[in-house]
C-alpha cells in the first residue's frame, strides 16, 4: 500500500448525513478532509427524517427475521431494480450502523428493560426500525454532527459552511482533481483542490417545485456533475411519500412511522345496496362524529396483510386514486390519517416531533381529532450513477443461480407480457365502467363489462440465494477494499446518500434512506480513502493551476452573465412554472403524451431561461444569483426525469405508467441510465442490465404476505384492480391484525 | 380511475387544507416591514412591503412568513413602488427542526417557517414586523452569522468521545426515563433562540470575547446532555471546568427567558440548574482532593 | 481561555459565588433580623413586659401601646450597643460583604442588557427588577447609615441627630422632617425613600434567594423552582410587612411620648435597673443579628 501524501486531501461536497457519514470515516483515517455545505451541517436536510432506521435487530432476529429478509425486502419494495450487492452489503452492515449510533449517543427510544425499541415500518411485518422520537434523521444527523465538530477541534476537518458547489474538476486523464465552490456571503469563487471528491448533496425535491424537501434541495450540484458528465441513475423514479401536510411553501411529511405506529387511513364513505363503498353525500362533518361504518379504511381493506404499511407508491397511488373518485375529505384532494384511538402518552413519546408539526402548522390536535393529509414529493431514488465491485464469492453463486433462473425467466417473460396486456385491457374495462357509471349506465351493463375482465396468470417462482445456501451472511455484497464502491463514471467522483442511485431501485422502503445514506459513508468511505492512497504519486497538489484557474474563470463568466442577462424573464416565476409541470407530468401517474408534453415545456423554460434578469446585481450576499443559478440546473436535471419516464415504458414502483401497466422485465428490468450531451443541452438516455444474482424478479404484491420462497407460488399481480379487494368486510378487526406483529408472536409471519 | 396528475395536482390543488377552522379566511393583503442592512450596521434601513393572501379556499395550506418572503423574492418591490431586492434570510427545512430561519418577529425571536400569518396579521393592512436576531453580527438583512454558537459547542466538548466508528457492539443501556430526558434535550437545534432573548447574552463581533462573554442556555444545556451520557461522562471533568470558568453558568442571571422562547420547548432552566450542581460539586471535590 | 486572565476571570468562579453567599450570609440574614427588631415599633404595642418597669402614670399619659412600642424598640436597640461583644467586627464584617456586593454586583449587572419591553415575562421583569432594586439598594443604604450612623445631619430635614438612647423619637423626627415632629415636605420625600428602599432591598433578597437556589443547583426541576419561590415569596412578603410596618410605626409614633419614655428609660437605666426578664424577652440569635441597629 501506497502512504498516503502528506498534501493529500478528500472534498466531501454536502452536510447530511451521508456528508458527515463519509467525513468521519475518512478523517478517522488520517486523511484531512475539506467539507462543504450550503448551510451549516447542523441545518442540514437529513434533519426532516422522522421514522427512523432498518436494521434487523436481537428481537426480530428470534422471530424469524435476519439481514438477509431485510436485503429481501428491500429489493422486493424496490421492485427488484436494484444492484443486489449493494443492498445485500447494505443489509448486513445495518445492524452494526444501529449500535455506532447508539454508541455515539443518540437517544433512541427504549423499551422498559432498556433495549432499543422497535416500530413497524412500510414494506416489512418485523418491527425492524430503531427510533428517537418521530425526529430519527435529527438525532442521528446530530451525533455525526458532533463527531464532526470533535475531528473539526482536532484539526482533522476543515468546514466550508455557506459554500456553494459549483463544479467538479477534472484533470488532463479525466480523474476528479477538485472542486470550484463560491462562498454564499462574499461571493468569492475558488477552486480547491482535492484527491477525491465525495457527492453527498441530497435529493432534487425543488425540481417539483413543492416537496417534503428543504430549501437547499435543489438537485443543482446533482445537475452540475452530470452537466460535466457523470452518468444519472434512474432520474425518472421520484418517490412521491403518501402522507404529508400541503402549505405554501412546502409540503410537511408527516412521517410512516404514524401509520408504523398503528395511524389509520381512511375517508368517510357510505356502502350503498351492493355493499360497494360511495363517497358520503354529507360532507363538512366533524371526523370525531362519522361512525365506524362510515369510515373506509380503504389500505386496510385492500392490502390485508401489510394495511396501512404498504409501500409508499402503492400507499400514495391508493389514496390519489381514492380522492380522484370523489372519496377525498369534504370533496377536496385530502384522506385522514387517524391517530385518536391512541393514548396521548404513547403519542407523544414516539410520535411527538411530527405531532408537534401538525399542531403547529395546522392547529390541531393529531392526538384528538384525525390529520388530513395528501401525498407530496418526497425523494428521489435515482441519482449520480454509480459502481462498486462485488465481493469474492458473488459472481460463482450468481452465476449458479442464472443457470437455474434463466430458464424459469424465459418461461416467465412472455407470461408477463400476456399479463400486462390483461392489465392493460382491464383498465379500460374500468374507465369504461366509470363513464357508464357517470352516464347513469344500468347495472347489468357494467356488470357485463365487469365479466370481462381477465385474470392474469400465475408466474413461476425463482430460486433465490436464500433457498441454495440460506440466510446466512455470505461474502456475496461488496468488496470493502475496492476504491470504486459508490465511484461515478469520473475517477475520483463518488457519490453518496440520496444522490447516489444505488439501494432503492424503483421504490425506496421506509427507514431505508437513513441506513443507505450512513452506509454510504461508512462502508465507502473506506474505499475513498483507498482510491486516495493509489493515486498517492500525483496528489492534486501537484497539478498545474491552469486546470483550477479555468474552473473558476468559468463560474466566474458563468455569474456575470447571470447578473448582466436583462432578458426581463423571472427565476422565479421559471422555477415555480418548472415545479408545476414536474408534479403534473413526473409523479404518480405518467403517460407517454403527458411526458412529451412536459419535454415541450421544458424547452420553453430553458428558452426562457437564457433571458432571466435578476432583481439583485450586487456582489455581496446574493442570493438571488445563487438560486438563478440553480434554476438553470433544476432544468438540465429535469430534462433525465422526464426523458426516462418517457423511455421507461412499463410500470414499475415508484414509475406508473397508464399507458404501459405492469412491470415489463425483458425490457426494463435494467437501469436508465442518462448522459449529458454538452452539445445540445438534453440528456440521451439508454439502459443498462442491474446485477440481480441474488433473488429473482417476483410479482410485487402487497394484498398478502410475502413469498420468498421459490417453493410458493408467488400470487397475481398486484396491478390487477379486480384482485386488489379482498376482504369484504371493512370493519374487520383490525386492530386485532396489527397484533399479529408485535414482538414474540413470530408463526403468524410468513417466511 | 385516475387519469392524469393534472386532475389532482400534488403542488397546487389543495383545496380545503387551508381553511382549518381558525383565522380569517377572506382574501387581503398585509405589510411586511423588514428591517435591511446590507452587511452588520452597514446601510440600515426599514423597507415594507405588501403581501397578498388569497382566501381560504384558494390557498396551498397555511401561508408563514417564509411564504410571504418568497412572495417578495420574486417581485421586490417596496409599498412607496420603489424596485428592491430580494430580501436576504436563512431557511431550511421549513418544518422548525433545522433552525434556520430564526429571526425576530413584532419583536420576539422565533422561527419564521412556523409563523403562520393568520395569527399574526388576521386583518387586511396588518403590519407584521422582521428584524436580524440582534445578538450576532448581521451578514445581510435577515442573516446573521451564528458561528460563535458552533464554536461554544466545540468548547464544551460537545461529543461522545468513541474509539472511532469501527463495529465495537452496542452502546451504554438506559432506562426510557434516562432516555426521554435525553431526547428532549437533544432536539436542541441550535437555533439560537434562548440566546436573542436571553438578557445576559451580548452581541460579540470580536471573536476573542467570545470565550468570556455568556455562552448561553443552549451549549449549557448540551453540556449537561453529553454528561449524562455514559461515555459521554468521561469528558464531563473538561465540560464542568468550562462551565465554572469566565462566560459560564455563573453567568446566567436567571430571567428564565430561555425556556420561554424556546421552540423545542427544552427544559433548559433545569439543565441550567442541573449544571449549577454539577459545577458547584465539581468544585467543591477539587477543593477536597486537590485535584 | 486567554493567556494574561484577569483577576475577574482568573477567580471568576470564587467571585461569582462568594457574591451569591455574601447576599445571603450575613446581609440576608442581617435584613431579616434588623427588619424583624425595627418592626417592634409595632408589634411592641401588645408587649406587656416592656412597660413593667416604667413609671405607670407615663405608661397612662402616652398610652399602653406607645409605651410597649416605643419600650420595646429601645430594648432592643440599648441591648445590641450595649451588650452584643465584638460588635465593631461585626459591623466590620457586615460592611465589607455589603461593599463586595453591591461592587461586584454592579460589575455583574453592567454584563448583561435588560429587554423586558420585548420579552415581557414575570422572570424577565425580576431579572430587571433585581439589577434596579440592587442599584437603588446601595444607594439607599448608604443615605441610610450615613444620616443614622454617620451624623451626615445636612442629609436629614431638620437635622436630627442620631443616638441610640433616643433612637425611637429621632427616627420618628427623620422620617417626618422636623424637629417637632410635623410633617414637612422633605420629611415625606425622605419616608418615600425609606418606603422605596426597604421595598427594593427585600425583594432584592428574597429574588436573589430564589435565584441562588439555581445557582448553586439546589433546586433543578420547574417544579422545584416553584416550590423554592412560593417559599421565597412568603419570606419577601413577610419582610416587606416587617418592613413597611416599621416605617409606619415611626411614622405615626408621638415624638414627644417616644422622649418621654427614652427619658425615663435612661433614668432607670442609670439607676441600674435592668429587667432581668426583658433581655429573655427576643431569642439571644436575634441579638447578635441586629447587631448594627438603625
Amino acid at each position: 500500500m501506497v502512504t498516503p501524501s502528506a498534501q493529500q486531501r478528500v472534498i466531501v461536497v454536502g452536510g447530511g448525513l451521508a456528508g458527515l457519514a463519509a467525513t468521519i470515516r475518512i478523517a478517522e483515517s488520517g486523511m484531512p478532509v475539506d467539507l462543504f455545505s450550503l448551510v451549516p451541517v447542523k441545518r442540514s436536510h437529513s434533519v426532516c427524517a422522522q421514522g427512523g432506521i432498518n436494521a434487523c435487530n436481537k428481537i426480530a432476529r428470534q422471530q424469524g427475521y435476519s439481514e438477509y429478509e431485510h436485503f429481501d425486502e428491500t429489493l422486493y419494495g424496490g421492485d427488484f431494480l436494484q444492484h443486489q450487492p449493494p443492498v445485500y452489503e447494505m443489509a448486513q452492515w445495518a445492524p452494526k450502523i444501529i449500535d455506532l449510533f447508539d454508541r455515539m449517543g443518540v437517544p433512541f427510544n427504549r423499551t422498559s428493560e432498556g433495549q432499543r425499541a422497535l416500530r413497524l415500518f412500510g414494506g416489512s411485518l418485523y418491527k425492524r426500525t430503531h427510533f428517537s422520537g418521530a425526529t430519527t434523521g435529527q438525532q442521528l444527523m446530530y451525533a455525526l454532527d458532533e463527531q464532526t465538530r470533535r475531528y473539526e477541534a482536532e484539526g482533522k476537518v476543515n468546514k466550508y459552511e455557506f459554500w456553494e458547489f459549483l463544479r467538479p474538476l477534472m484533470d488532463d486523464q479525466g480523474v476528479c482533481c477538485g472542486i470550484v465552490a463560491q462562498d454564499l456571503r462574499t461571493m468569492q469563487i475558488r477552486a480547491f483542490r482535492g484527491d477525491a471528491v465525495v457527492m453527498a448533496t441530497g435529493g432534487p425535491g425543488l425540481v417539483f417545485g413543492k416537496s417534503t424537501n428543504s430549501v437547499m434541495c435543489t438537485g443543482a450540484a446533482a445537475s452540475r456533475c452530470f452537466q460535466a458528465g457523470a452518468k444519472y441513475g434512474n432520474p425518472e423514479f421520484i418517490q412521491v411519500h403518501p402522507t404529508a401536510i400541503p402549505g405554501a411553501d412546502k409540503l410537511r411529511l408527516m412521517s410512516e412511522s404514524a401509520r408504523g405506529e398503528g395511524g389509520r387511513v381512511w375517508v368517510p364513505a357510505k356502502k350503498d345496496a351492493e355493499g360497494r363503498w360511495q363517497p358520503h353525500p354529507e360532507s363538512g362533518r366533524d371526523p370525531r362524529q362519522i361512525p365506524t361504518e362510515e369510515r373506509w379504511y380503504f389500505l386496510e381493506e385492500k392490502y390485508p396483510a401489510y394495511g396501512n404499511i404498504v409501500p409508499r407508491d402503492i400507499a400514495t397511488r391508493e389514496i390519489f386514486d381514492t380522492c380522484m373518485k370523489g372519496f377525498g375529505v369534504g370533496g377536496g384532494n385530502m384522506v385522514y390519517l387517524d391517530l385518536s384511538h391512541k393514548s396521548r402518552e404513547e403519542l407523544e413519546t414516539k410520535l411527538g416531533g411530527i405531532i408537534e408539526i401538525y399542531r403547529k402548522f395546522v392547529g390541531e390536535d393529531p392526538v384528538e381529532v384525525p390529520m388530513k393529509i395528501f401525498p407530496g414529493v418526497h425523494y428521489s431514488m435515482g441519482g449520480l450513477w454509480t459502481q462498486y465491485s462485488p465481493n469474492r464469492k458473488y459472481d460463482e453463486i450468481a452465476k449458479k443461480l442464472r443457470e437455474i433462473n434463466d430458464p424459469i425467466e424465459a418461461r416467465n417473460l412472455p407470461v408477463q407480457k400476456r399479463n400486462n396486456e390483461i392489465l392493460q385491457r382491464n383498465y379500460e374495462i374500468d374507465q369504461q365502467i366509470a363513464d357508464l357509471r357517470d352516464k347513469g349506465g344500468s347495472d347489468d351493463e357494467v356488470q357485463k363489462l365487469e365479466d370481462s375482465k381477465q385474470t392474469p396468470e400465475k408466474l413461476e417462482p425463482y430460486v433465490s440465494l436464500a433457498d441454495l445456501h440460506g440466510k446466512d451472511a455470505l461474502p456475496v455484497g461488496m468488496d470493502p477494499d475496492a476504491p470504486n464502491n459508490m465511484m461515478t463514471n469520473i475517477p475520483g467522483l463518488y457519490a453518496f446518500g440520496e444522490v447516489n442511485y444505488q439501494y432503492h431501485g424503483g421504490t425506496r422502503l421506509g427507514a431505508n434512506a437513513l441506513l443507505s445514506c450512513t452506509f454510504d459513508g461508512l462502508f465507502c468511505g473506506r474505499s475513498v480513502v483507498n482510491f486516495v492512497r493509489e493515486r498517492a504519486h500525483t496528489p492534486a497538489a501537484s497539478l498545474p493551476s491552469s486546470i483550477f484557474d479555468k474552473g473558476v474563470e468559468a463560474e466566474e463568466s458563468r455569474m456575470k452573465q447571470l447578473v448582466e442577462s436583462s432578458g426581463g424573464e423571472n427565476p422565479y416565476e421559471i422555477a415555480k412554472e418548472l415545479g408545476l409541470e414536474m408534479t403534473a407530468s413526473s409523479t404518480v401517474i405518467k403517460t407517454g403524451p403527458r411526458l412529451e408534453q412536459s419535454l415541450n415545456k421544458l424547452e420553453e423554460l430553458r428558452d426562457r431561461y437564457s433571458r432571466i434578469s435578476l432583481s439583485d446585481s450586487g456582489f455581496w450576499t446574493n442570493q438571488n444569483l445563487s438560486w438563478a443559478r440553480a434554476v438553470g440546473d433544476m432544468i438540465a436535471l429535469a430534462d433525465p426525469i422526464v426523458r426516462g419516464g418517457l423511455a421507461r415504458e412499463e410500470s414499475r414502483g415508484s414509475h406508473y405508467r397508464t399507458d404501459f401497466l405492469g412491470r415489463d422485465d425483458s425490457r426494463f428490468l435494467k437501469t436508465t441510465v442518462a448522459e449529458f450531451d454538452a452539445s445540445t443541452g438534453r440528456s440521451k438516455i439508454s439502459f443498462e442490465e442491474v446485477e440481480r444474482g441474488l433473488v429473482g424478479p417476483r410479482v410485487r404484491d402487497y394484498s398478502t404476505t410475502k413469498k420468498s420462497k421459490a417453493q410458493v407460488p408467488a400470487p397475481t399481480s398486484a396491478d390487477d384492480p379486480k384482485q386488489s379487494p379482498r376482504v369484504s368486510d371493512p370493519n374487520a378487526d383490525v386492530s386485532g391484525a396489527r397484533d399479529v406483529r408485535a414482538p414474540g408472536d413470530s408463526e403468524k409471519v410468513s417466511s | 380511475m385516475i387519469q392524469s396528475n393534472d386532475d389532482t395536482d400534488l403542488a397546487t390543488d389543495t383545496r380545503g387544507h387551508a381553511a382549518n377552522g381558525k383565522g380569517p379566511s377572506g382574501a387581503r393583503t398585509i405589510r411586511v416591514r423588514i428591517k435591511r442592512a446590507d452587511s452588520h450596521g452597514k446601510n440600515v434601513r426599514w423597507e415594507e412591503f405588501k403581501v397578498d393572501l388569497p382566501s381560504a379556499g384558494e390557498r396551498d395550506g397555511a401561508i408563514n412568513v417564509i411564504a410571504c418572503l418568497q412572495q417578495i423574492a420574486s417581485n421586490p418591490v417596496t409599498v412607496d413602488g420603489t424596485r428592491s431586492t430580494p430580501v436576504t434570510y436563512e431557511s431550511g427545512c421549513l418544518e422548525e427542526v433545522c433552525g434556520s430561519c430564526t429571526m425576530v418577529i413584532n419583536g420576539k425571536v422565533r422561527q419564521a417557517c412556523s409563523c403562520l400569518v393568520d395569527d399574526y396579521a388576521p386583518n387586511d393592512g396588518d403590519l407584521i414586523t422582521l428584524e436580524p436576531m440582534s445578538k450576532f453580527p448581521v451578514v445581510r438583512d435577515l442573516w446573521v452569522d451564528r458561528s460563535r454558537l458552533f464554536k461554544a459547542l466545540a468548547s464544551v466538548k460537545a461529543w461522545v468521545p468513541i474509539d472511532g466508528t469501527y463495529d465495537l457492539g452496542e452502546g451504554p443501556e438506559e432506562t426510557p426515563d434516562e432516555q426521554q430526558t435525553r431526547y428532549k434535550l437533544s432536539t436542541c437545534m441550535s437555533c439560537g433562540c434562548c440566546l436573542e432573548a436571553c438578557p445576559q447574552y451580548t452581541l460579540e463581533e470580536d471573536e476573542s470575547k467570545f470565550d468570556e462573554s455568556f455562552v448561553g442556555a443552549a451549549v449549557i444545556s448540551q453540556a449537561r446532555y453529553f454528561n449524562m451520557h455514559e461515555t459521554g461522562a468521561t469528558m464531563k471533568k473538561q465540560r464542568l471546568d468550562t462551565l465554572a470558568g469566565p462566560g459560564g453558568i455563573n453567568n446566567c442571571g436567571n430571567s428564565q427567558n430561555c425556556v420561554k422562547v424556546c421552540p423545542k420547548e427544552i427544559p433548559l432552566t433545569e439543565s441550567i440548574a442541573a449544571m449549577g450542581r454539577s459545577v458547584t460539586l465539581h468544585r467543591i471535590k477539587e477543593f477536597f482532593s486537590g485535584r | 481561555m486567554t493567556n494574561d486572565q484577569s483577576f475577574m476571570n482568573k477567580h471568576h468562579f470564587l467571585l461569582r459565588r462568594l457574591h451569591s453567599l455574601t447576599g445571603i450570609v450575613p446581609i440576608g440574614l442581617f435584613l431579616i433580623g434588623h427588619l424583624t427588631t425595627n418592626s417592634s415599633i409595632i408589634w411592641g404595642a401588645i408587649n406587656g413586659r416592656a412597660t413593667h418597669a416604667m413609671d405607670p402614670e407615663l405608661v397612662e399619659g402616652v398610652g399602653k401601646a406607645t409605651a410597649g412600642q416605643v419600650g420595646t424598640f429601645q430594648h432592643e436597640v440599648t441591648f445590641i450597643n450595649e451588650s452584643v461583644p465584638f460588635l465593631i467586627l461585626i459591623e466590620i464584617t457586615l460592611w465589607l460583604s455589603i461593599a463586595f456586593h453591591s461592587i461586584l454586583g454592579i460589575y455583574y449587572a453592567r454584563t448583561g442588557k435588560a429587554n423586558t419591553k420585548r420579552y415581557e415575562y414575570q422572570g424577565n421583569w425580576r431579572y430587571t427588577l433585581q439589577r434596579i432594586s440592587g442599584y437603588v439598594g446601595i444607594l439607599f443604604i448608604v443615605y441610610h447609615v450615613a444620616t443614622l450612623r454617620w451624623g451626615w445631619t445636612w442629609l436629614i430635614p431638620g437635622g436630627t441627630k442620631w443616638d441610640y438612647e433616643y433612637a425611637s423619637s429621632t427616627l420618628a423626627m427623620a422620617l417626618k422632617g422636623s424637629e417637632t415632629g410635623d410633617w414637612t415636605f422633605l420629611g415625606v420625600l425622605v419616608s418615600l425613600l425609606y418606603l422605596l428602599g426597604v421595598t427594593m432591598l427585600v425583594f432584592h433578597f428574597a429574588n436573589g434567594l430564589w435565584t441562588a437556589a439555581i445557582t448553586w443547583g439546589v433546586t433543578i426541576t420547574a417544579k422545584a423552582q416553584r416550590n423554592w419561590g412560593y417559599v421565597c415569596a412568603a419570606l419577601g412578603a413577610g419582610l416587606m410587612a416587617a418592613g413597611w410596618g416599621a416605617l409606619f410605626g415611626f411614622l405615626f409614633v408621638d415624638v414627644q411620648a417616644a422622649k418621654d419614655i427614652e427619658e425615663e428609660m435612661l433614668r432607670k437605666k442609670s439607676a441600674d435597673i435592668v429587667e432581668p426578664e426583658a433581655v429573655s424577652m427576643i431569642p439571644a440569635t436575634e441579638h447578635t443579628l441586629v447587631a448594627i441597629e438603625a
